[in-house]
């Protein structure tokens, strides 16, 4: 009798069709509090992270840009404002709680007419060959079930010449820093989730799914094996995330 | 320098400048006219490129731009604060090159020369309109007082150094100097030519 396909779910091995679901159970549970929790664990910095993608994209006006694990917009609110009335930007996520925060939160901040939302999974996205100029995901990849897979749907919707930039925690470069971080992330973060949202498993998770995830050399040669070209990563912060960036030829 | 550090630094300026320049809307219009120019500011000490690009809700500083600059402006920090608190047009000596177009160049000079924050509305908005009023009355007078006292400060250590130390000549002696110079450099050129000449007649058979 043939053994069920698994995968990781953070530290814990589950069926391959059940990891979305847990996955999609922990963003409903941490969705309303999202960005305030992103500014207390990080404090602050992944404005700074998301600041620098958004150099990297090289997005004028005019491009179509897709913001896969979009949640809840601050890429996208950015990019709008960056590909004018004549691009657009295309807001997805695979969850509808993240996905509603924000879109509300857009349009609370007079983000429209250039912006679309599309509840999509990475793995399969809903879009003809060739689309946009540009795609961005955001601490997203390492919640995806088959990377490769997403990886490979992300190459077909791009335009030729398009980019791929994949935003990810990833491994610290130092061992001093290693070490501080994994305090961090074990102890004192699911500490702070149970504070603030009263749910410290979804904190772990996010700590045990960042280990689980592929350093940086890993994730390059992924992209490289899924047909993308002059792939490249900057570390930022001590390698704490790093930001993958990928051409389609 | 980690790309972060430059990153934040430039998210904290442009966050300053834009905040300031809702209070200045004549200046945020004029800059918003400039779009899509990209002016590149590349310091050769330390070695940091930035882009600054003008928009209609103010300016955005970048750390890393993969599209096409207007113009280039390349020197050290000393040298680039001269030139923007000068009004010279000749960047002769002055230790800034520029490539490109020295049209956008001049006219964001021009644009930040006649920058005018409404410091009175901003603190009013903050504090009141009494405070506001009395606080806005403080900053223009003692930027009134520092700016005398710097100009006075430039004239009495000129003064102090030519006249009463006479550790450097005055501007008239430099002058006359140059011109003297010029002269000697003007006659050896003139021997030089002359000295060719003679030798020429004299080596043809």
């Amino acid at each position: 009798m043939n053994e069920p396909k698994t995968t990781h779910f953070g530290y814990e091995q589950v069926a391959v069709e059940k990891k979305a679901e847990r996955v999609a159970d922990v963003f409903h549970s941490v969705a309303a509090k999202y960005d305030l929790m992103n500014d207390l664990m990080s404090a602050g910095v992944h404005r700074l992270w998301k600041r620098f993608t958004i150099e990297a994209s090289a997005v004028r006006a005019g491009h179509k840009v897709l913001d896969i694990a979009g949640g809840t917009g601050d890429l996208s609110y950015q990019f709008a404002k960056l590909v004018g009335k004549d691009g657009q930007v295309i807001l997805a996520d695979i969850n509808s709680s993240m996905l509603n925060v924000g879109r509300d939160r857009l349009i609370d901040r007079g983000v429209a007419g250039n912006i679309q939302f599309a509840q999509a999974d990475a793995q399969y996205l809903p879009f003809p060959d060739n689309t946009f100029d540009c795609i961005t995901i955001a601490f997203g990849l390492r919640n995806v079930t088959d990377k490769d897979l997403a990886l490979r749907s992300m190459l077909r919707v791009l335009k030729p010449g398009g980019r791929l930039l994949v935003l990810e925690f990833s491994k610290p470069q130092h061992s001093l820093l290693e070490k501080v971080y994994d305090t961090y992330s074990f102890k004192l973060l699911p500490m702070i989730g149970k504070l603030v949202t009263n749910d410290a498993d979804s904190y772990r998770y996010l700590a045990e799914s960042i280990r689980m995830h592929p350093d940086q050399e890993t994730l390059k040669g992924m992209m490289r094996d899924a047909g993308f070209v002059n792939t490249e990563f900057h570390n930022m912060t001590g390698g704490i995330v790093a930001l993958h960036k990928g051409i389609k030829p | 320098m980690d790309a972060m550090f430059i990153t934040a630094a430039l998210a904290s300026a442009e966050k300053v400048i834009n905040a300031a320049l809702n209070y200045d809307p004549a200046t945020r219009i004029a800059l918003g006219k400039l779009a899509p120019q990209v002016l590149s500011i590349k310091l050769t000490a330390p070695e940091i490129c930035i882009y600054v690009v003008p928009t209609e809700d103010g300016i955005c500083l970048l750390g890393h731009y993969e599209g096409d600059f207007t113009t280039q402006v390349q020197g050290t920090v000393p040298a680039l604060m001269s030139l923007l608190k000068n009004d010279r047009v000749n960047l002769k000596d002055s230790g800034v090159q520029v490539i490109g177009s020295s049209i956008f160049l001049a006219d964001l000079q021009h644009i930040l020369k006649n920058l005018d924050i409404d410091w009175e509305e901003m603190l009013s908005q903050i504090f009141g309109d009494i405070i506001g009023h009395q606080g806005a009355e403080f900053i223009r007078h003692k930027m009134h007082w520092a700016k005398d006292r710097v100009s006075n400060l430039s004239r009495l250590t000129s003064e102090f150094l030519t006249e009463e130390l006479q550790a450097l000549p005055s501007k008239a002696e430099v002058t006359y100097f140059n011109q003297q110079v010029d002269e000697v450099r003007l006659g050896v050129d003139r021997i030089e030519a002359r000295i060719n000449q003679m030798l020429q007649k004299h080596l043809q058979p």
